[in-house]
């Protein structure tokens, strides 16, 4: 275990310098720092592994000369699930990056790039195994700056520059926060170590755990992407380089997933009031149906994407909220329930968002736009990128058989268990939180319909999308691995409840493994076979199953098959892309019944023939949603902030003799003071 | 030869005050080349200043940063100065902040704060030199005024040199000077300061045709 983590440290390393060391040629360069990284991945995959299955932590710990700081690491299971999954997402994402990064060739410094990229996978894996609380901030820190230098690899840009510098503003709020958590913690305990934070010298009064929860929901939910503190996001995520947003959607916002639960559910011993779960549950509920349904109205696919990571953080949350309400009430098989769907979620969600986001980086790479409306037809010039595609959107549909069906169904099953509570208020609330959730599933359908067909179904739009080809068969690697995950993660989880039990055994003080599956683990069964049961397995063999019958049906009664090829008939007209349904429209009746929450502006603007009024010459539609929370929320604190500096402006008028004779009043008014 | 330490003490004095008269003949001066010239003199002086310490008590360390300062400052800064101001073509401050009357008066306000402020630390003290601490002090608050009251970077760059002298005289009076190694660095430093802050009028003049430093305003957004 030692040797691994050593290996993945030096393999990392070794893909932070060796790119610069290389011959000047991009496409080495970038092939070397993504070689690095693989082999980094499949250590960390390895190491992930043996840490799940580990019969105790694995810890090592090299002191350093810095006063409260100690580079301890911890892999116990919570933290080697998540270097599974960090190590599951960088490995998709590196193999993509050797053919992917023949975009940047002579735009950017690939050997940069690629050293970031190792920089940025090794800052996320020590955040998850540190085992002090100075460590993980540096890690924290680490992680967030080179992000943001990816953020701003095209830097050229300006919405690219502003969205670096909005990511930046926000991540820093955040840590703040998190800062804010480990101090208080660190006060009461007296050391910066985990173990002290988990056994204090003394207890923390309860007005400081509170202060503790909410800190740490605000610092790392803003890291996470929680409504309302989501809005970096849709502006970040897009503006990285495709391979980099997979891993900030996939893994990076995970990373405050894991600090969540290790500071609420280890750090303060899962003691809580019921209120705090609530809050989670609250925030979660939020952060999905307003996710899902600022993504609907997306047409920018990287953007579109980006809110759906909103979304499915909110389903995270949802979890762990239900869970943490469990646990105050004492229900730990329940609370076990809640936790295991949320982190079954994580990983999900952290492959097809991964799988969506690569293959969304496809289609910038072979059309170079990422506006939807452009796209049109390109299944039939990129099969591969559609059919991976098209596994990614039915995960994320939650459909089955693959993994988002799985998680999902565990998180809907985990809020109906609200009837064991002894208090109404919770007794509603929670169906209320599953009634939402439903909502949330079939607007993510509609949404991955609407992104699916319009991308990849019709006719092609415009000339990008005509002159699309098949991307090369790296990028097409690193699409297929979370694709297999994706299918296999729905299909297998007899393999992986028993898995995920391990970490929320020691947090929650009961296994559930055994009760959560039945018939041998063919099926899934939370409480017992008669209140809720399904096996993804079987459902699939039907799925197949039925096609074949169908097939078979169609074979038998269907006649003799006569193959005729000719255009699709248009009622006599010939068909053109412009009478296709467009991604605006498809998404009309839903911005309708929901006006109150997009509150959109449409203009028409008709220009009729001199004529007659009944025939138009030129029609222009405009329609664009109203930002809610950067207009009532962030706008007004950021003016304050721009009044107050303007004011200060003036101190600052850019001459030397002033700047000198503010150091020269302040000396001599020091020196007077002093006598 | 033993000279008393009262008369020791009372060379000591002549010395810094000679020194600070030097300040005040950098304030009044407006010839560039003449300001350099009375930096080359304080510097001596500083020199000379330094020696009567290192004579007077024995600590031999300070004859070297005296030596130093006696190459450093006397001879070579000013010789980079000189060919900086040849180069530019510009003999004359002919603007200034603060005119010359107003600047010498204040100097002398400068002067009797530095004593104001010593004055409940220097009984405190048993060294010899202990009276030269309130000059040293007013000589860098006079180089700090000087440069904010001068525009050109050449007398600026003065001015910021004054104030290492004032600083240097200080360290002096005060401790009988630091330790060797850290005098030598900090020689070194000035030395470079000089060089670089040369190649910064340089470039200031080819960017704007003056030395002016009040142009760099336009640097603001």
């Amino acid at each position: 275990m030692y040797i691994l983590l050593i290996a993945l440290i030096l393999c990392h390393g070794l893909g932070l310098v060796l790119p610069f060391c290389v011959p000047r040629k991009p496409q080495t360069q970038g092939i070397v720092g993504s070689v690095c990284a693989c082999a980094a991945s499949l250590i960390g995959i390895t190491l992930g592994l043996s840490g799940l299955v580990a019969p105790e932590p694995v810890t090592a710990i090299v002191a350093s000369p810095i006063p409260l700081l100690a580079f301890a690491v911890r892999l116990d299971p919570l933290a080697s699930f998540f270097v599974l999954t960090i190590s599951l997402a960088g490995l998709a994402a590196s193999f993509y990056a050797m053919g992917y990064l023949k975009e940047f060739h002579g735009r950017v410094s690939v050997a940069a790039l690629a050293a970031l990229t190792n920089g940025f996978l090794l800052s996320m894996m020590l955040v998850v195994i540190a085992d002090n609380g100075f460590f993980f901030l540096i890690a924290w820190e680490l992680m967030s700056l080179a992000s943001y230098f990816l953020v701003v690899t095209e830097h050229e840009k300006a919405d690219v520059r502003y969205a670096g510098f909005f990511y930046l503003v926000m991540t820093h709020v955040g840590t703040a926060f998190v800062i804010l958590t480990y101090l208080i913690l660190f006060q009461s305990a007296g050391s910066f170590s985990f173990e002290a934070f988990r056994h204090p010298e003394q207890a923390l009064p309860d007005g400081m755990r509170t202060l503790v929860f909410l800190a740490a929901l605000i610092g790392f939910g803003t890291k996470a992407g929680i409504v309302p503190l989501h809005v970096w996001l849709p502006y970040a995520h897009p503006a990285a380089p495709s391979h980099i947003s997979a891993l900030m959607s996939g893994v990076m916002i995970k990373t405050a997933i894991y600090a969540l639960i290790r500071v609420y559910f280890d750090f303060l011993g899962g003691q809580f009031p019921w209120w705090w779960g609530f809050l989670v549950l609250l925030v979660g509920t939020l952060s999905a149906i307003l996710g899902v349904m600022y993504a609907l109205m997306e047409h920018d696919l990287k953007r579109l994407l980006a809110f759906h990571s909103v979304e499915n953080i909110g389903i995270i949350l949802l979890g762990i909220g239900a869970g943490m309400i469990f646990q105050t009430y004492g229900l730990k098989e329940f609370a076990a329930l809640g936790l295991l769907a949320g982190l079954y979620h994580t990983i999900n969600h952290a492959m097809f968002k991964a799988l969506l986001f690569l293959g969304a980086g496809s289609l910038v790479y072979a059309t170079h736009t990422r506006n939807m409306e452009e796209y049109g037809g390109l299944l039939r010039r990129m099969p591969w990128t559609g059919l991976f595609f098209l596994i990614g959107a039915v995960s994320i549909s939650a459909l089955p058989p693959t993994n988002g069906f799985v998680s999902e169904w565990l998180v809907f099953q985990t809020l109906f268990l609200s009837f064991q509570f002894p208090d109404l208020f919770l007794k509603l609330m929670l169906p209320i939180a599953a009634a939402i959730l439903a909502l949330t599933g079939v607007l993510a359908l509609a949404c991955f319909a609407k992104a699916f067909g319009i991308s990849f179904l019709a006719l092609p739009r415009s000339a990008h999308a005509r002159h699309a080809e098949e991307v090369p068969t790296s990028m097409r690697i690193g699409m297929a691995i979370p694709a297999l995950l994706c299918v296999g993660l729905g299909l297998a989880p007899m393999i992986v409840v028993p898995l995920l039990d391990r970490i929320t055994a020691p947090l929650t003080g009961v296994s559930i493994s055994d009760k959560v599956l039945a018939l041998d683990g063919w099926a899934l069964a939370p409480v017992n076979m008669e209140f809720s049961s399904v096996s993804p397995p079987m459902l699939a063999a039907m799925l197949i199953l039925g096609g074949l019958l169908g097939l078979t049906l169609a074979f038998l009664f269907g006649g003799r098959m006569v193959k005729r090829y000719y255009k699709t008939w248009g009622c006599g007209i010939n068909l053109s892309p412009r009478m296709e349904y467009t991604a605006t429209g498809f998404v009309q009746p839903i911005k309708r019944v929901f006006s109150t929450i997009y509150q959109p502006t449409i203009k028409l603007e008709t220009e009729f023939l001199q004529e007659s009024r009944y025939f138009a010459k030129q029609r222009k539609f405009e329609f664009h949603i109203e930002p809610v929370f950067e207009k009532y929320l962030y706008n007004p604190v950021v003016h304050i902030f721009m009044r107050i500096a303007d004011r200060l402006r003036i101190l600052q008028a850019g001459s030397l003799h002033l700047y000198l004779a503010y150091i020269f009043v302040t000396l001599v008014v020091l020196l007077l003071f002093a006598v | 030869m033993q000279i008393s330490p009262h008369i020791g003490s009372q060379l000591v004095d002549l010395c810094s005050a000679l020194l600070l008269l030097t300040c005040f003949a950098i304030v009044a001066q407006r010839r560039l080349s003449a300001c350099v010239d009375l930096f080359a003199l304080q510097s001596a002086f500083l020199a000379l200043t330094a020696a009567l310490v290192a004579f007077l008590t024995g600590n031999h360390h300070i004859y070297i940063a005296a030596a130093l300062t006696g190459v450093i400052k006397v001879i070579i800064i000013p010789r980079v100065l000189k060919k900086v101001i040849e180069r530019l073509n510009v003999k004359r401050e002919l603007v200034m902040n603060v005119n010359v009357p107003a600047g010498l008066l204040i100097c002398g306000a400068l002067v009797m704060l530095a004593f104001f402020i010593t004055q409940p630390i220097i009984p405190l003290g048993f060294l010899l030199t202990r009276d030269s601490l309130a000059i040293a002090l007013a000589i860098v608050l006079i180089g700090f005024f000087t440069m904010i009251a001068r525009q050109k970077a050449v007398t600026q760059l003065v001015g910021f040199l004054v104030m290492e002298n004032g600083l240097f005289l200080g360290a002096t009076a005060a401790t009988y000077g630091m330790p060797l190694i850290v005098e030598l660095g900090v020689f070194f430093d000035v030395l470079i300061a000089a060089l670089i802050a040369g190649i910064y009028t340089n470039r200031l003049q080819d960017a704007f045709d003056s030395v002016d430093t009040t142009h760099l305003t336009v640097l603001k957004e």
